[in-house]
């Protein structure tokens, strides 16, 4: 009842992948000064792989390598300002010239953010696998949906 | 040097654990050497007149330091600790036999136990000491616990770990009032301190030194402790551990000499341990429960002098903590040999010894006199200075305490004679192939402290001019006293030899008194009762409130949560109060209130979820009507995934609801709406009351500066209040290790629940 063998729905969630992805950068980076940021991004990354899952294309795995990759990022940024005497979470902003986009300020508050976006995907990741998304998209394509009833 | 030996303990410890596995009983040479090196430059600083202080500010605003002092008490200390240490290790050597395996850890944990000891005797700061001690409570568990295949050595290792922790806690609460009442933390800076909170602190350090030092009635863990191998009792039982407390005692008491607690306090649980542990060991036929219960007493008496608090007593008391380190640590040797080689302790098997074992024997003798205080052994001078200081006492104290201690002498007699007599005496001697072929590992410790026991003796101006200046940074008018090799035909001279004559006689009579078994250790028993009902009040509890149902759980958080709201009722102030700020407001309020209803209305799970999600994204329509693209940004994402999960965990149940109960439908609409009018009450209350302005412009304009950004949510998110997200970035992980431990549990084949088991699923995986 879940899962759709439609190759319409394939396709689109395949086409629609990269855009989701893009997408999510822009929202990563945009969170400086207009509605986005870490959250946000990890929470369409997150839905395109749940989408993808859905759909068949993917399984939910290496939740536990993006949730560690993710706690590690954010707690090295937010205590690396000890090591200069700084306060913790003390942020560094840099702005770089760069060709053709010009100006771009940016800071260590990105990298604290990436690291949000990995726990977010990694949580949304561990959610599937903890409620065995697969196996339900499988058994979804299998059987009828009466057979599903009586899990326990 | 302090921190280079400290440091030295811990890097052989680490290293032990690392590649001890492969070094076998070679890992307990290694283990003597930081011992050994700490032993040598400890007897460097004997008597050198001059305290070596060092240590830093570790929570500088709380005021807790971690401060070394290394003076002639604690360097007297510390060299007891790390010599008896090395020579326990290598008697180890010897103890273990060549297949023995584990033998790395037992070097660690017994390495690490001697370090915390060393800490904890040079520690200045009661801080410091408080860490210490309960790393020597750790430890001592770990070595205790050490054969931990054996039932009987993790109930004890679990009852000494249960006792003395809870003597850490009242050390802790005492150390807080102590330094309240006294100004200072430094051990070294203290002076008397009276009243109500001195009484206190008097109290709870007393019990916490209690439970260490096993006096009545938290002397039950230490018979139970010889579960541990025979090297673990003869370091912890003779120069360490249980002189934790004594020693914190000793320090401590000039703060309390004048409350009105600590004496009374400190000589009940002195005598009567005194007297009980000289029963116990008379009563046992385990040589080493005799050597125990012995120690029992020791402590007893140990505890006593330094209560009593004349100088003379605590000169008393300091140097037989000395001797008892010696003469003790070469018994619990003695009997761990005779274990060995025999196969057996207990005395009614045991007799004849001294033909087959004659270095043993001699060691045994030596040490067993100098536990009776015989000369010309170092037992004699100490013993006689502790009758000299009863003697000296007046009034009713002279026939209370020195009544009770020249009646705790004659016991130490009694069960010392009955011990020897038990294991050497020839009544029937064992055949000699009964005895295994001697150890030198273990023959040379047992000799070295033989020898010191008679040394004493000999040199004993030399540990008079050692002991003296240690007692006097504690009681500093003792440094009029002396040991004496021949005090002449004095009282004490006199009642000492009286004391050992009675003795002799009873412990005589009593070795031929065949007693089949000991005594049962009724209060060990009692203790574990206690500790295994709490453990069962636990579950019981544990299974009542997680019972497992998810609708009750919910229904119990939701109406805590609205017992919280209720103070919020009386602060709703009407005029702050208003309908909307634009009709479209209005419009998704409609939309949320109609979705939420339905909710609560549909049949289907599915149908339920997909009427939740429009709750959500109406919500989010507000935050749009709001004008907070961020929120309504996130709401959508969140709303998303969430409906999304909510249809894949569909896959696994019924597709529609259980038809509830009449009862329960009421119920729930009970619920809801007091979960829904709770938090407009609690927000209406706070609107109505105002804290100050709200600091938007601040974050604004420390966006802009500091932050660098201008979404100013989002710069509060990563850089204003970025300790909450990291906070929130923990929780998710949690969260994610929960669920992905719940479903990869549920993958292998494992049914949550215990079959015949009334416990809820939950419990029954924790308890796994």
């Amino acid at each position: 009842m879940i899962a759709s063998t439609s190759p319409i729905v394939s396709l689109a969630v395949r086409a629609v992948t990269p855009v989701a992805l893009v997408v999510a950068a822009y929202v990563l980076f945009a969170g400086h000064n207009q509605p986005g940021g870490g959250f946000a991004a990890g929470l369409m990354l997150g839905a395109i792989i749940v989408l993808r899952t859905v759909a068949g294309i993917q399984q939910p795995r290496h939740a536990t390598v993006w949730l560690s990759v993710g706690g590690v990022v954010a707690g090295l940024v937010a205590t690396a300002p000890l090591l200069w005497g700084e306060p913790l979470l003390d942020q560094v902003v840099v702005s770089w010239d760069i060709p053709l986009l010009g100006t771009v300020k940016t800071g260590s508050a990105l990298v604290f953010d990436l690291g949000v976006v990995a726990v977010v995907v990694g949580l949304v990741i561990a959610l599937l696998d903890g409620l065995d998304a697969t196996s339900l998209v499988d058994r979804g394509r299998q059987s009828s949906p009466d057979d599903l009833e009586a899990s326990p | 040097m302090i921190w280079f030996l400290l440091a030295l303990h811990a890097f052989v410890v680490v290293a032990l654990v690392a590649v001890g596995g492969r070094l076998g009983r070679r890992s307990l040479w290694v283990a003597a050497v930081p011992m050994a090196v700490t032993a040598l430059w400890s007897a460097t600083r004997l008597g050198s007149g001059d305290a070596i202080v060092t240590g830093f500010a570790w929570v500088p605003g709380l005021d807790v330091n971690v401060e070394f002092r290394v003076d002639e008490l604690s360097s007297l200390l510390s060299l007891l600790v790390s010599g008896i240490g090395a020579l326990v290790c290598v008697y180890a050597v010897g103890y273990f036999s060549r297949t023995a395996t584990s033998m790395g850890r037992f070097a660690a944990t017994l390495l690490a136990f001697s370090a915390a000891m060393v800490g904890l005797v040079w520690a200045d700061s009661v801080w410091t000491l408080f860490i210490f001690w309960e790393l020597t409570s750790i430890t001592s568990f770990l070595l205790v616990g050490f054969k931990h295949v054996d039932p009987v050595a993790r109930i004890a290792a679990r009852r000494a770990l249960v006792i003395t922790a809870a003597g850490g806690l009242s050390l802790l609460a005492g150390f807080v009032l102590f330094v309240d009442a006294a100004g200072t933390a430094r051990l070294s800076d203290i002076a008397p301190i009276t009243g109500s909170t001195a009484n206190a602190a008097a109290i709870l350090i007393l019990v916490a030194a209690a439970t260490k030092s096993a006096q009545f009635p938290f002397h039950v863990w230490l018979p139970g402790a010889m579960a541990a191998p025979t090297p673990v009792s003869a370091y912890l039982h003779s120069a360490t551990m249980v002189k934790a407390g004594v020693i914190l005692v000793a320090v401590i008491a000039p703060a309390f000499q004048d409350t009105d607690v600590w004496k009374p306090l400190g000589l009940s649980f002195g005598l009567v341990t005194m007297l009980w542990g000289a029963i116990g060991a008379l009563r046992h036929v385990d040589a080493k429960l005799i050597l125990a219960w012995g120690t029992v007493s020791q402590l007893g008496l140990l505890i006593a002098l330094l209560a009593v608090g004349t100088p003379k007593a605590t000169f008393a008391a300091v140097s037989i903590l000395v001797a008892h380190a010696v003469f003790k640590a070469a018994l619990f040797m003695v009997v761990g040999e005779v274990d060995v080689r025999t196969g057996t302790r207990n005395i009614n098997d045991l007799s004849g010894l001294r033909r087959s074992m004659p270095i043993t024997f001699v060691v045994a003798v030596i040490s067993g006199a100098s536990m009776a205080g015989i000369p010309p052994l170092l037992g004699f001078p100490t013993k006689e200075a502790a009758i000299e200081a009863a003697l000296g006492l007046s009034g009713a104290e002279f026939w209370i305490v020195g009544g009770l201690i020249i009646g705790g002498s004659v016991l130490t007699v009694a069960y010392t004679t009955r011990l020897l007599i038990g294991m050497f005496g020839a009544s029937a001697p064992m055949p000699e192939h009964d005895v295994a072929p001697r150890r030198p590992a273990m023959s040379a410790p047992e000799v070295v402290l033989a020898s010191a026991s008679v040394l004493g003796f000999v040199a004993l101006g030399w540990v008079t001019g050692v002991v003296r200046p240690a007692v006097v940074t504690v009681a500093p008018k003792a440094e009029v006293y002396s040991l004496l090799r021949w005090p002449g035909l004095t009282d004490a001279f006199v009642t000492s030899l009286v004391i050992v004559a009675v003795g002799a006689v009873f412990g005589a009579l009593l070795a031929r008194r065949h007693v089949v078994t000991g005594p049962v250790a009724r209060g060990a028993a009692n203790v574990d009762w206690t500790i295994d009902g709490v453990g069962r009040l636990a579950r019981q509890i544990a299974g009542r409130v997680q019972h497992g149902s998810l609708p009750l759980y919910l229904a119990t958080t939701v109406l805590v949560i609205c017992a919280a709201a209720v103070p919020f009722a009386g602060q709703i102030d009407a005029d702050t109060l208003y309908w909307w700020d634009n009709r479209a407001e209005a419009a998704m309020v409609v939309m949320i209130v109609a979705a939420a209803v339905s909710a609560t209305q549909v049949s289907s799970r599915l149908g339920a979820a997909l009427v939740l999600g429009a709750v959500g994204f109406s919500v989010a329509g507000l935050f749009v009507a709001y004008g907070a693209p961020d929120l309504v940004l996130t709401q959508l994402l969140v709303e998303t995934v969430i409906v999304v999960g909510f249809v894949l965990g569909l896959g696994r149940l019924a597709t529609t609801f259980p038809r509830p109960t009449r009862l329960w439908t009421v119920g729930r609409l009970v619920i809801a709406g007091a979960m829904g009018s709770a938090v407009a009450v609690a927000l209406a209350g706070s609107a109505g009351n105002p804290v100050g302005e709200a600091p938007v412009r601040e974050l604004a304009e420390t966006a802009q500066t500091d932050g660098g950004g201008k979404n100013v949510v989002n710069v509060i998110l990563t850089d204003t209040r970025a300790l909450d997200t990291l906070g929130e970035v923990i929780v998710l992980m949690v969260v994610a290790v929960g669920i992905l431990t719940l479903g990869t549990k549920r993958r292998r084949g494992r049914s949550p629940a215990v079959p015949g088991s009334d416990e809820p699923a939950g419990i029954a995986e924790v308890a796994r």
